[in-house]
């Protein structure tokens, strides 16, 4: 049996990895576009403010992929697939023909057009190296802009903050994850990033970085705010030009059903750039976090392997902004939801919960930790 | 049956419970929103981030898992001769 996956990160890796536990002869190549071994993308904030030596970052060592019986091609990305004659294009030219494909690519970050030297994006550790030094370089006093209002926006929140950093943050929502939280939570979470002392502006939407050779400030449709590294959490995209080609069917993700199989024959997906169907809550769901893609890149290996593996999990998702921890639990999208409740207080922590039918799908906490166990049982029960 | 030390660090820690998910047991999450160590479902002594623990190889590998699950690696397990098993040297 030969297995291609597409994607070095969590997912595949972990699929590699299971793939090789479970076939001791099969061929397995790995084509990641990113030159590193595989790595923690969760550990990047810890490496950025000094926790812990920037090698800590590294789940596996560079030796790891050979000593498995893993072909590592990096620095390589696929350029067409043929799901008829079961072959992908490479980059480099090459033709890699497969038995099963799985592709976890990710997301792809999206961007701001003309960017200037003080632009920061956060998703690789090349991302964060270059961060690293833009940070290194900031004058004393100088300010940091964000622009964005997810869960990227919060890890530079935490990092300027870490700092010492004055800073200014803008969305386009008139707060945090506008999809999801009520306006009564998200205003909370607005007056804490103030209380703390962050410049918020809400409601703006981005227009231009200003400065030439260097930044100095970004402009919104309402004003212009001075600083010397910009960070950008806007989200991810799904880069699908070579997967629609294929005949690859997506939504905001790459469509695929329990099995994780694909609409294409022998082709799978996993990890971010999944949108996969979720019997527990009668949707396709595209979940953006490092247990989901590793769960998903151990369950897809088994149905590679033959076996028939669904995958179900309630998914969660925990940070904090600005010491205010926050946890979403669940399928937190207000649109689906038939109800939304807002429960707590100021004082005890807020927090939301959604219903379908009148049971529990999802919850978002924000200081109310002592919430999370039994809302995730309850969730967990639903099925 | 082997024993193990399992420590948390509560520092690395940031609550994304894999290890909660996979070996509930061993696992979980306090006010704080970081992973505590359990015997068995079991805190004698009280809540803490570190125990000697005497499992079976089944549950030995579980915890493995959990702590190789971990995007942080906050999760640390020796042998019975105080050998670091994970995360590997």
């Amino acid at each position: 049996m030969t297995h291609v996956i597409i994607g070095g990160g969590i997912a595949g890796t972990t699929a590699a990895e299971e793939l090789r536990k479970r076939d001791p002869r099969a061929v397995i190549t790995l084509v990641s576009q990113e030159q590193h071994p595989l790595y923690s993308r969760v550990l990047l904030p810890h490496y950025l403010k000094g926790k812990i030596p920037r090698e800590r970052v590294f789940l596996k060592k560079e030796s790891w992929y050979e000593e498995h019986g893993i072909e590592w091609l990096r620095g390589i990305s696929v350029v067409a697939l043929n799901a008829r004659n079961n072959y992908v294009a490479l980059s480099d030219g090459r033709e890699l023909p497969y038995d099963r494909l799985l592709i976890a690519t990710g997301g792809d970050v999206r961007m701001l057009d003309g960017d200037v030297r003080g632009v920061s994006y956060l998703r690789t550790l090349d991302d964060a190296d270059h961060l690293d030094q833009l940070l290194g370089e900031l004058p004393a006093g100088g300010r940091a802009g964000i622009y964005g209002g997810g869960f990227i926006a919060c890890e530079y929140l935490n990092l300027f903050a870490h700092f010492g950093r004055p800073m200014t943050i803008a969305f386009r929502g008139p707060h945090f994850w506008s999809g999801t939280l009520e306006s009564e939570v998200g205003e909370f979470l607005n007056a804490h990033l103030r209380e703390q002392g962050v410049e918020v502006r809400p409601g703006e939407r981005f227009l231009k970085t200003v400065g030439d050779k260097v930044l100095e400030g970004f402009a919104t449709d309402a004003g212009t705010y001075p600083c010397g590294v910009l960070g950008i959490g806007i989200g991810i995209k799904l880069e699908d030009t070579w997967m629609r080609e294929a005949g690859l069917k997506s939504g905001s993700g790459i469509l695929c059903d329990e099995y994780l199989r694909t609409n294409l024959p022998d082709v799978y997906a996993a990890g971010d750039v999944a949108q996969y169907f979720d019997p527990r809550f009668g949707r396709h769901l595209c979940v953006g976090n490092w247990m989901n893609a590793q769960m998903q890149g151990r369950a897809v290996a088994r149905n590679m392997a033959g076996e028939a593996s669904p995958f179900s999990l309630v998914s969660s998702y925990a940070t904090q902004a600005l010491g205010l921890e926050i946890i979403a639990v669940g399928d937190t999208l207000r649109d689906h939801a038939d109800e939304v409740r807002v429960i707590g207080s100021k004082e005890e922590g807020i927090g939301q919960h959604f219903l379908q039918e009148g049971k529990l799908i999802g919850a978002v906490l924000l200081g109310r930790n002592t919430d999370r166990a039994w809302v995730t049982k309850e969730i967990g029960e639903r099925c | 049956m082997p024993k193990i030390r399992v420590k948390v660090d509560e520092d690395l820690c940031i609550g994304a419970a894999s290890c909660v998910t996979i070996a509930p047991e061993a696992f979980q999450l306090n006010a704080e929103n970081k992973a505590e160590v359990y015997d068995h479902a079991q805190a004698p002594d009280g809540p803490s981030y570190e125990r000697w623990l005497e499992v079976t190889q089944e549950e030995k590998e579980n915890i493995l898992l959990a702590a190789e699950s971990c995007p942080t690696l906050a999760i640390f397990i020796f042998d019975e001769e105080g050998k670091q098993l994970f995360p590997e040297l």
